[in-house]
């Protein structure tokens, strides 16, 4: 690409379970208050445009960005709410300025999963005429995938759980995630189990919380920071919809997702020429799953690469160094939230949970039950 | 914008209140092959496809994965927004946003509403804040039964004027072969219809359609090679408006209101002093029809409180000096996620001299669009048949 | 599919979508609200920028993208902006029993707000007598009765009308 966009600031709410004390607008005021005070910007001067994320049935709102457009500076202005995973509001915000029509563009996400009931609301995924009604949900769903997974590739419970291991111990350096700690794969396999053969510790628990971050143009980025992080390849792709259409072991999709993003930053061994990786990790397989999508292994070895630790904190390839969604990210927040780690690793800004040397990043998002629209983002310095 | 964008191609079905010959996947689908085949294009020819909706309405979350197969995005870029009134035009925006950017060259952006398939008034209710408003609930008619109310008080029209507006929607709606109220109604038979929430009675609102729209973007090059018309877009403009303060209602306010921002914008960019001698036609999104006395003045085709004028002389019908929404515009179909798209397709239609029975009879060049949404949420798009217009 | 051919009627799957919700108020609005419940006080808040005093309070002013700031205590009488007279049921929500027609309601923006508050008009009015620019007197319910949400108001009271 020869004009560049970069992410010039991040800010996130603290994820909790629960918030009862904000209402979604205080909740994204929060991190959209942090993140134009730390780059010093204002709304009318600097930021052309809003794109917002967030979903009417999680929202309890009909057209969820009425009730954050005064906060988000949407008012008399454009904003626009992409009701996809937080990955793909990055993905069209890029866009935006790239058309020539935007210079720097405001892009938030935020959900209270805590208001609702997430198992009602993702049942509305489902087509109403053949599948809704067999009473279906993400987690349900994740199930057959999982078990497809394993069962084409060979995929050990051992290897899953030890994703939801490695997470959550990643996630006690993360000072905004609430769901972290010292475990064993014997203890996330000795979790409830809830869809087999998913169990509790392995599923991306109930949160609370927004993400706000800031594109620019290279221009306008040079003038705010110091540390812009470039977006050098961007993808998204749908695939099908019925889970009979699909091998759900399959990552058409990602893999086409990924090839868009690769082919732009100039990724040609995504193993190789990577330092980490932030990927939607919904329910734990989804991390070795997702991983084989974007290449960086052959199909069926992601659980012997988190085997091996290359995947950890300290390993050749940080996978998820923040923890991840296991650690806790709300629904349509999750895809933001991992953009926003992978910039703060570049931004050298990660706290505790820095990875020495971060110059390329991958960040994968996923939208529709079973990863059905993927989203890949390449971030460099 | 970087590059150039057209629209080469577009369609829409037939709108109509009930359509349960179809599901929602394949009453997409019927726009989007009528607007392949009005572009001589295949699936194969396009690059990403985008859709607009109003999430709720169906009760359907992600609403674009169950659509997949429909619109043709398996295997393929593409994405969804949902701003509800708005969304049809703020997908020919994003569509245009892709094309602009030169990462894609052909783009179809798709709007729909399968509206008999929720219900309607409930989620719109959902509109207000949980907390404060929701349970007033005179949701959109209550709504512009205020702005009428004002709008009288205020400046001396009378009912007639608004029953004026309801007679020409649907006569030019009579012309459409794809609107849904064709009716052939005269200003008594308006003010004879049932008074919903004073002044404004049964005609004076708009419809709830099942519909869909679809139309195809591209960059230049493709749009000079393959296009004998294409129809260019030449900027837009979007403006929200916060959620409590709803001043279209109250015609006397004086703050900036989204209507009047947007179009003062979208005038400074295109260098427009004189918005009735600059567009030949105008489609603009009114869901009653004092919001369409309301969009003449907020347009500056009149002044404040002269917008009722217009309707009297029959300036604003189809033959006239200033043509406002020959397709019928919203009071005759409306099928929300379609209603903003349909606007921008109807005008260019008419840019490209196919509108049929109701085309205006006079050169267009230069057309401009208006949507209308959310809490006071507008979309504008000015059109025009060559790039030196 | 052309207009005259005849639509088969396909199957037809009733679902009825219900979704629950806890609704935050948040720390503006709940404020708010339990000043009416407990106080039957109306509040406002005032951007430090434009000056314009909000209703209900709010977080940030969306006109100058600040913080608000002083909270204002407002009259309990007002001017009507604009009102309509329902003629069709409208189901309330929160009973899930219609507002009977005719009924009328509007617009007030209470002393001190420029924001309005929509609520009904008190049903013993004639529609007929009730003009914008009114004023109006807030009737709330018993305090016993209040429960902090915008039913504790009854209605608008037409100042010096007949009832």
């Amino acid at each position: 690409m020869s004009e560049r966009v970069a992410i010039v600031g991040v800010a996130q709410t603290r994820f909790v379970p629960k918030r009862s004390d904000a209402s979604p607008a205080e909740l994204a005021y929060e991190a959209i208050e942090q993140v134009l005070r730390e780059t010093g910007l204002e709304i009318e001067r600097d930021i052309s445009n809003t794109v917002s994320c967030s979903h009417d049935i999680w929202d309890g709102q009909t057209i969820s960005d009425i009730g954050i457009t005064d906060v988000a500076g949407g008012h008399l202005r454009s904003e626009e709410k992409m009701a996809m995973d937080g990955s793909t509001a990055v993905f069209y915000g890029v866009v935006g300025i790239l058309s020539g029509e935007y210079e720097c563009t405001l892009v938030l996400a935020h959900t209270k999963m805590s208001q609702t009931n997430r198992n009602i609301v993702n049942n509305t995924a489902f087509d109403p005429i053949y599948t809704r009604l067999l009473g279906f949900d993400y987690t349900s769903a994740a199930a057959l995938q999982a078990r497809r997974y394993m069962y084409k590739y060979g995929i050990t419970p051992e290897q899953t759980a030890g994703v939801a291991v490695k997470n959550l111990e990643n996630a006690i350096r993360n000072p905004n995630a609430h769901n972290k700690g010292r475990f064993s794969v014997e203890e996330v396999l000795a979790s409830q189990l809830v869809a087999d053969p998913i169990r509790q510790m392995e599923i991306a628990p109930d949160t609370d919380g927004a993400v706000a971050l800031i594109l620019a143009s290279e221009d306008k980025a040079r003038r705010i920071t110091d540390t812009p992080v470039w977006v050098k390849g961007l993808g998204v792709c749908y695939d099908a919809h019925y889970l009979g259409d699909r091998d759900l072991s399959d990552c058409m999709a990602l893999e086409k997702a990924a090839q868009q993003a690769y082919r732009m930053a100039g990724i040609v061994n995504p193993r190789n020429d990577v330092d980490i990786i932030e990927l939607g990790e919904e329910f734990s397989y989804q991390e070795l799953l997702w991983l084989e999508g974007l290449g960086v292994c052959e199909r069926g070895e992601a659980g012997k690469l988190l085997e091996r630790g290359v995947t950890a904190l300290g390993g050749d390839l940080p996978v998820n160094p923040s923890g991840g969604l296991l650690s806790g990210v709300p629904a349509n927040v999750m895809g933001l939230n991992r953009a926003a780690e992978a910039a703060l690793q570049l931004m050298g800004k990660a706290g505790d949970r820095q990875v020495p040397g971060v110059m390329t990043a991958i960040v994968q998002g996923h939208s529709g039950f079973c990863g059905q629209h993927q989203c890949v983002l390449v971030l460099g310095k | 914008m970087k590059r150039n964008v057209a629209i080469i191609g577009g369609g829409q079905t037939y709108h109509a209140s009930r359509r349960q010959d179809v599901n929602q996947v394949e009453m997409v689908n019927e726009a989007v092959r009528v607007a392949l085949a009005d572009a001589q294009m295949s699936m194969a020819d396009i690059d990403t496809v985008m859709v607009g909706n109003m999430e709720f309405f169906e009760g359907t979350y992600m609403t674009d994965c169950w659509l997949v197969d429909g619109i043709g995005a398996y295997g393929k870029p593409g994405l969804k927004i949902t701003t509800g009134g708005t969304v049809g035009a703020t997908i020919v925006c994003a569509g245009a946003h892709h094309v602009a950017s030169g990462l894609f060259d052909h783009v179809l952006c798709i709007g729909f509403e399968k509206q008999e398939e929720g219900d309607t008034g409930a989620i719109l209710s959902g509109v207000a804040h949980p907390l404060f408003g929701r349970s007033m609930a005179g949701a959109a008619v209550g709504y512009f039964a205020m702005m009428g109310s004002s709008y009288m008080a205020n400046y001396g029209a009378k009912e007639e004027h608004s029953a004026m507006v309801a007679v020409k929607a649907r006569q030019n709606a009579r012309k459409n072969e794809y609107a849904h109220l064709r009716l052939d109604i005269t200003i008594e038979d308006v003010l004879n219809s049932k008074m919903l929430a004073y002044p404004i009675r049964l005609m004076d609102m708009c419809p709830t359609s099942n519909g869909a729209c679809a139309v195809i973007l591209a960059d230049e090059k493709t749009a000079r090679d393959r296009c004998k018309k294409p129809v260019w877009i030449r900027a837009m403009d979007t403006a929200h408006n916060e959620q409590f303060e709803l001043d279209w209602r109250d015609v006397t306010t004086k703050r900036p209101i989204f209507s009047k921002v947007c179009a003062e914008r979208i005038y400074k960019r295109l260098g427009v002093t004189d918005p009735a001698a600059y567009f030949d036609v105008f489609e603009v999104y009114e869901p009653a029809t004092w919001a369409e006395i309301l969009w003449y003045e907020d347009l500056g085709l009149c002044g404040p409180g002269e917008g009722f004028k217009l309707v009297e002389k029959g300036t604003t019908l189809i033959d006239g000096p200033i043509p406002v929404n020959p397709s019928g515009g919203v009071l005759s179909t409306n099928c929300i996620g379609a209603s903003a798209m349909l606007r921008v397709w109807e005008a260019a239609l008419q840019i490209r001299g196919e509108a049929g029975e109701h085309q205006v009879p006079k050169e267009v060049k230069r057309a401009l669009t208006t949507a209308y949404g959310g809490t006071n949420w507008t979309v504008m798009t000015a059109l025009s048949a060559g790039l030196d217009d | 599919m052309p207009r005259d051919e005849k639509a088969k009627e396909g199957m037809n799957i009733p679902i009825t979508v219900e979704v629950p919700y806890r609704f935050a108020a948040g720390k503006y609005l709940s404020r708010f609200l339990v000043e009416l419940r407990d106080n039957g006080d109306f509040y406002g808040i005032r951007c430090p920028v434009c000056g314009r005093v909000q209703v209900p309070p709010r977080i940030v002013c969306a006109v100058c993208h600040v913080k608000n700031g002083e909270w204002v205590k407002l009259g309990k009488e007002g001017a009507l902006k604009a009102f309509t007279t329902m003629h069709i049921p409208l189901t309330d929500p929160t009973t899930g029993k219609p507002h009977e027609p005719p009924f009328a309601y509007g617009n007030v923006n209470l002393d001190g707000s420029d924001s309005g508050i929509d609520h009904l008009i008190n049903p013993d009015v004639d529609p007929a007598t009730i003009k914008v620019g009114m004023r109006f007197r807030v009737k709330l319910r018993p305090k016993e009765e209040r429960i902090g949400d915008l039913s504790d108001i009854l209605y608008f009271d037409p100042i010096d009308a007949k009832a």
